[in-house]
């Protein structure tokens, strides 16, 4: 029973973690503009709309993560064979990583944007020196928090896998969780704040991002303050909820019927969050209503 | 031009003749095999090579729209093909290594579970931003009719775009996928964990205890490597986005299961060979 205990309270401080990994990820991730809306940064100047975005996305979310957070780990790891403590040991090892996310984001603004030179797009130096510490900083958060929690795992619930392996999987797992909730409002609705709530951007619109903000033009600390309040804390619940309900399953249900407890509470997990998303996609049917008339059965 | 304006060019060909090659090639390596590995070798590379197709197979049910979705310009989930899948696969990977104690089929399905959890729980997030964000109900670009639901689709398709956020197929074809590429990365560690732990405690001459950390990771290394490997093998055949089982890129799954095949059986051939030679 006390082991039962103990293991909901590390699943909690888990899901814990992982929700403001999410967070932090994504926030991160969209003021580097490292997510798929960054087809359109790149793309602006090309259509003759230069801006004052910043611009680091040589490498998906996922696999930046995977990189970040398995290095995070992987020094941890090395930290505590050598006898320094694990807490000391898990910072130690994010800042390192976070060094390497620093040169990351450098190199990858500056040949992006170098790229764009003969579309008149300037490398801003202002940007450079004034955002990548912004993006270190989160970045550092969503790397110490995916480490911590990989920690938990390993030490404390007894996961086989090491722990850079662990790092390596659920780094993976926080980009992909990040940059499917939190790229739709970071591109959608941000990047394309000027044209209809409500609606998608028309492929026609490519490119003519949003450059000006309330005084002076928009960068990308602007949109990291605007998909935080949303965006941001969405991708955080979605991580959090995956990490928490992934090991709630396993720890409380996996002596049940020699671990088809945990598979069927899976199930039924599954099944929930279907009837959910059934109500939502219904709901918005009914309240946001079609965009045109139904198409007869005989003109279709 | 986006993504979504791009046509598929040839990309919906099937070609017997490299089809074709591609087996024998897969029958060369599973040959090559029993001669060097028979037995517990063989049991594990065919192990791999079905482990290896349920990921190929897997993927093309994944509702990925890429940069198109992120502007609400074409349905799916806003990232690429092979990062969504692997996400959710190896978040399986980790629930079946957990479980790979309790024998290979509750491994196998807790790890299936576990990779569909977390597409359930992603593609849920995703309808929630799009409708509570973003105010754009989902519409399916490809069909006029939700397959499953019977929902018409174009009149909720806002204009100038190829429809927008997750029609409820797509939310299953992503539960699917994640079900499937979850359940493959799991055989294929647990194909290679029971290889590990039989050879090489003789390999290096110690207990099986002692080896154990070993095999584990060595094991769980190769099943994330192989796991992207046929992971980015579909994204290739996929060529961009697809909204799912409904869509019509998904009848290329045949050229992608056999390219999963050859692929997992020279990597699962490597894998091998590292503890019998």
């Amino acid at each position: 029973m006390e082991s039962i205990v103990f293991g909901i309270g590390i699943t909690a401080l888990t899901g814990a973690l992982a929700t403001v990994a999410g967070a932090a990820e994504d926030t991160e991730s969209n003021i580097g503009s490292q997510g798929d809306p960054n087809s359109q940064v790149q793309l602006a100047p090309q259509m003759g709309y230069l801006h004052r975005i910043f611009n680091k996305a040589v490498a998906g979310e996922p696999p930046a993560y995977g990189l970040w957070c398995a290095l995070g780990a992987g020094l941890a790891w090395a930290f505590m064979a050598m006898q320094i403590n694990a807490v000391l040991a898990i910072v130690l090892g994010c800042v390192l990583a976070v060094f390497v996310q620093g040169v990351y984001a450098t190199t990858a603004y500056v040949g992006r944007t170098a790229s764009l030179k003969k579309f008149g797009q300037p490398v801003y130096v202002d940007i450079l020196k004034s955002m990548t510490t912004v993006t270190m900083a989160h970045a550092f958060v969503a790397i110490f928090c995916t480490v911590t929690l990989c920690y938990l795992m390993n030490a404390a619930l007894g996961h086989p896998f090491p722990l850079p392996l662990l790092g390596l999987l659920w780094g993976i797992a926080l980009g992909a969780a990040g940059s499917a909730v939190g790229n739709p409002y970071y591109g959608k609705e941000r990047q394309y704040q000027n044209q209809k709530f409500g609606a998608g951007v028309p492929i026609a619109q490519s490119g003519n991002i949003v450059r000006y903000a309330e005084a002076g033009e928009r960068n990308s600390l602007d949109n990291g303050f605007f998909t935080a309040k949303l965006g941001g804390p969405a991708s955080g619940v979605c991580f959090g909820l995956i990490v928490f309900l992934e090991l709630w399953r396993t720890v409380i249900f996996e002596r049940i019927s020699a671990g088809w407890g945990a598979i069927i509470v899976g199930i039924l997990i599954i099944l929930i969050f279907t009837v959910i998303d059934r109500y939502i996609e219904v709901w918005a049917r009914k309240t946001y209503g079609p965009y045109a008339a139904p198409v007869k059965e005989a003109s279709s | 031009m986006t993504a979504v304006a791009a046509k598929p060019a040839a990309g919906g060909a099937m070609n017997p003749t490299a089809m074709a090659i591609g087996l024998v090639l897969m029958l060369v390596i599973i040959g090559a095999c029993w001669k060097i590995a028979p037995g517990l070798g063989l049991m594990a590379l065919i192990g791999m090579i079905i482990g290896g197709v349920l990921i190929g197979f897997g993927t093309h049910f994944v509702p990925v729209g890429g940069a198109p979705a992120a502007m609400g310009q074409a349905p799916g989930i806003a990232t690429g093909v092979p990062m969504l899948a692997a996400g959710a696969g190896l978040a399986g990977l980790f629930g079946g290594a957990w479980a790979a104690e309790q024998g290979l089929v509750v491994a196998f399905v807790t790890g299936a579970v576990g990779g569909g959890l977390m597409m359930a729980i992603t593609c849920m997030m995703v309808s929630f931003i799009y409708v509570f964000g973003m105010g754009i109900p989902a519409a399916s670009g490809k069909v006029k009719v939700d397959p499953i639901t019977g929902d018409t689709q174009p009149e909720f398709k806002s204009q100038g775009t190829e429809g927008h956020g997750l029609p409820f197929t797509s939310f299953v074809g992503g539960v699917i996928g994640g079900l499937l590429a979850g359940g493959g990365g799991t055989l294929i560690y647990l194909m290679l964990l029971d290889l590990y732990k039989a050879t090489l405690p003789g390999m290096m001459n110690a207990t099986e205890s002692q080896i154990m950390p070993i095999a584990i990771s060595a094991a769980g290394i190769f099943a994330v490597g192989m796991f992207l490997v046929n992971a980015v093998l579909t994204a290739y055949n996929i060529t961009g986005t697809i909204e799912g089982p409904h869509d019509p890129k998904f009848k290329r799954w045949p050229r992608a299961v056999v390219a999963s095949a050859v692929a997992s059986a020279l990597c699962g051939f490597v894998a091998i060979l590292i503890v019998v030679m």
